[in-house]
């Protein structure tokens, strides 16, 4: 009886102690548009700048947010890939970014500036891409293993929404508490 | 009286009283008023979660309460207050809980309190387990309509800083403090500077002063407890004092239970009892009981910490030596006790000279005996004494009576030893055991010849034992005996004695083969691996939880 109880406290003890090993990073989910969790309230607060709050579509096949951090410097998350690798591509979301030597390309949201930068093709491929907007900017980066198709990063940058923040207190407002996030 | 009131009197016959059903024992288990409060701190705010959780109703009423409290001081911002709480935020606040982390872990560790050092990094560990799992189900955002000032990171409720400066705090008072003024003090001054912190966070609009109230709650309530069930203040006192940490403290209320004790099951009026003789015990508290009408009684007081020591004994001495001889622990305090009361009682049938037992006296059940015995009045150590050949003859005898009887005592050392009016007397039969090896008994032969030769010289102790003992029982004795063999106690005197006496034994003994004392087995090797594997665990997991817990910067 007293060893079976030392066993089970001893297993509850250590699974804390496994749960207690995950950093803030590994326990949020990604800001997704679609899901009810309460990550992507704490994403707008991370740039209150901001008047466009970035969210990510379902992931393609093979991809995954790996860690999340969300905090008063901004949003990050890193994606590990089936074929691209561990740590293969990151998105933030701060409120000033520097383009270095990127070149406005066209882009696919309104009241957002594009820039891409290419540092390499083959046989890895390596890119950044910029959403420059009023009050913040997302970056994402990509750092494929070699011999990972770079079409792999029109995939998965294809998951990223905006919506106004406007939009999301009206809707914080309605459902919660008259105040902005 | 009713019938139920019957059962509940206490059965009184001759000088002794049965405990009735229902009664608490002497020096009850409890958790005390502290702990428990912190505890319904900790289950309020649980129940919180909980309906949080399911509803939304709940968390906009207390909401609202928080940006109530909050408006009026972040509306009244002042520069010099924004610095300083900045400062707080950025650095004081992270920077406090690794200072106080570290230097209990380096503190606990330098003072020996291994105990208190694992409880305290699984009371981080735990608490931290807490935040990272309520945190995302609760999903409390950052304070609203509020402009945010300083860092933050992840959700707001229980501030995750906070539960782990907290639980730092408590812990470091519970493995560093003595109980007491000082611990009070402590507390006083943690308090001040928690609240410090939690109204920086609520300053500077990055926390609501109830992610700080359930952060405390959850600070406090888990070491607290992890404390109070692991290493319970009474057990595992925190004390600067120089002696061994074995020893209890026998004032207060656990001495007032030993007195009643006392009285109420062997009958003994007490009207004082002393620690006595603790620098030669390391296993228990000695005590030295005085009884109104009648000589004083002899009182080792047996608690979990001795039980742990035992078994801690046992396994280091499996892993260096193997199965040499009986290293099965025992499974609990009463067992430990009642083992020795046993032993006690077969080695006085069987003619050994040793103190006649009294009887077993529960203090706290399955936690806390004493094993009383009759008591020594004016004896002396045989070091302290002049070492006749009668007293040389009484010593061997003692140890052939042993053997007869098919025992071993292995603790033979002089406090062990005691001398009463030139009468010789073996006592301490904890570590005795029945049917031991011969290894074991060879062992003890050579430690008592040891013992009597640090006040004679080898020639006159190997001379007697020849009386007693063939020269190739000796020269076996002595073929067994090495460091590690000896009691440390008498391995120091040994060593102290300088006249190199088991090299002296040996060389009038006829030559004999050392007997090997490394036993492997497949159990040996096994457990060598399992508690490789466990500490290696342990050490991962350690390092691995330190960034989580604020151990790391």
């Amino acid at each position: 009886m007293r060893s079976r109880s030392t066993l089970t406290l001893a297993l509850v003890a250590s699974a804390m102690l496994t749960v207690s090993a995950c950093s803030v990073s590994e326990t949020l989910d990604a800001p997704t548009c679609t899901t009810s969790s309460s990550t992507p309230l704490i994403s707008v607060q991370s740039v209150p700048s901001a008047e466009l709050i970035m969210c990510l579509d379902p992931l393609p096949a093979g991809w995954e947010a790996a860690t999340v951090d969300i905090g008063h410097e901004g949003t990050f998350v890193t994606f590990d890939s089936d074929r691209a690798g561990r740590s293969a591509a990151k998105v933030r979301f701060e409120a000033s970014c520097d383009i270095g030597d990127a070149t406005q390309t066209p882009t696919e949201f309104d009241d957002v500036r594009r820039f891409e930068w290419i540092l390499e093709v083959a046989p890895r491929f390596r890119a950044k891409r910029y959403y420059v907007f009023e009050g913040g900017c997302v970056t994402w980066e990509f750092d494929f293993d070699a011999d990972a198709p770079a079409g792999m990063a029109v995939e998965l940058g294809n998951t990223l929404r905006f919506f106004s923040r406007d939009d999301i207190n009206a809707q914080f407002r309605d459902s919660f508490i008259e105040e902005d996030l | 009286m009713t019938p139920a009131d019957t059962t509940r009197t206490r059965s009184v016959h001759g000088t002794r009283v049965r405990r009735p059903s229902g009664e608490p024992p002497p020096l009850p288990k409890e958790l005390n008023r502290v702990a428990v409060f912190w505890l319904g701190a900790f289950v309020a705010w649980a129940i919180i979660w909980l309906w949080v959780f399911l509803s939304d109703a709940p968390a906009i009423w207390i909401t609202e309460r928080d940006l109530e409290m909050m408006r009026p001081i972040v509306d009244r911002r002042v520069d010099w207050l924004t610095s300083l709480t900045e400062q707080t935020n950025a650095h004081v606040l992270t920077g406090t809980t690794f200072i106080v982390g570290w230097v209990t872990i380096l503190g606990g560790l330098a003072t020996k309190r291994i105990r208190h050092v694992v409880l305290f990094f699984a009371a981080l560990a735990l608490s931290s387990g807490i935040v990272t799992g309520i945190a995302p189900e609760i999903g409390r955002p950052r304070p609203i309509g509020i402009e945010r000032l300083g860092e933050w990171e992840g959700f707001a409720q229980p501030s995750r800083p906070l539960t782990l400066l907290t639980v730092a705090v408590v812990g470091a008072g519970q493995t560093l403090a003595p109980s007491g003024v000082i611990r009070r003090r402590w507390y006083v001054l943690a308090g001040v500077f928690i609240a410090w912190c939690s109204f920086a966070q609520v300053y500077l609009g990055v926390e609501h002063p109830t992610d700080g109230d359930a952060a405390v709650s959850v600070g406090v309530a888990v070491p607290l407890i992890l404390f109070r069930l692991g290493a319970p203040e009474r057990v595992f006192p925190v004390a600067y004092r120089t002696g061994k940490t074995a020893h209890l403290d026998v004032t207060g209320e656990r001495g007032v239970a030993i007195v009643g004790a006392l009285q109420d099951q062997l009958g003994l009026e007490v009207t004082g009892l002393e620690p006595v003789g603790l620098a030669g015990s390391a296993g228990s508290t000695p005590l030295r009981v005085h009884v109104a009408d009648g000589p004083d009684v002899f009182a080792k007081l047996y608690a979990r910490n001795h039980l742990r020591s035992d078994r801690s004994y046992k396994l280091v001495r499996t892993l260096m030596y193997g199965q040499l001889e009986d290293e099965h622990r025992f499974s609990s305090v009463r067992r430990l006790v009642q083992h020795e009361d046993h032993m006690l009682r077969v080695m006085r049938d069987g003619g050994i000279d040793t103190l006649a037992p009294m009887g077993v006296v529960e203090i706290t059940p399955d936690r806390e005996y004493l094993l009383v015995t009759e008591f020594l009045t004016g004896a002396v150590e045989i070091s302290d004494v002049d070492v006749t050949d009668d007293l040389i003859d009484q010593g061997l005898r003692n140890v052939r009576a042993l053997w007869d009887a098919g025992l071993a005592h292995r603790d033979i050392k002089p406090a062990n030893v005691m001398v009463l009016d030139g009468r010789l007397r073996l006592i301490d039969a904890g570590f005795g055991e029945v049917r031991p090896s011969p290894w074991r008994q060879a062992v003890d032969l050579a430690n008592m010849m040891l013992v009597l030769a640090l006040r004679a010289t080898p020639e006159r102790v190997y001379e007697r034992a020849a009386t007693w003992f063939s020269e190739d029982e000796i020269a076996e004795a002595f073929a067994a005996s090495r460091g590690v063999t000896l009691p440390s106690a008498l391995r120091a005197d040994v060593r102290r004695d300088g006249r190199r006496l088991l090299e002296r034994f040996r060389a009038l003994a006829p030559p004999h083969e050392p007997v090997a004392i490394q036993r492997w087995s497949f159990r040996r090797i096994a457990l060598s691996l399992w508690v490789g594997l466990v500490v290696a665990f342990l050490a991962l997991l350690f390092l691995g939880n330190l960034p989580a817990i604020g151990l790391w910067p």
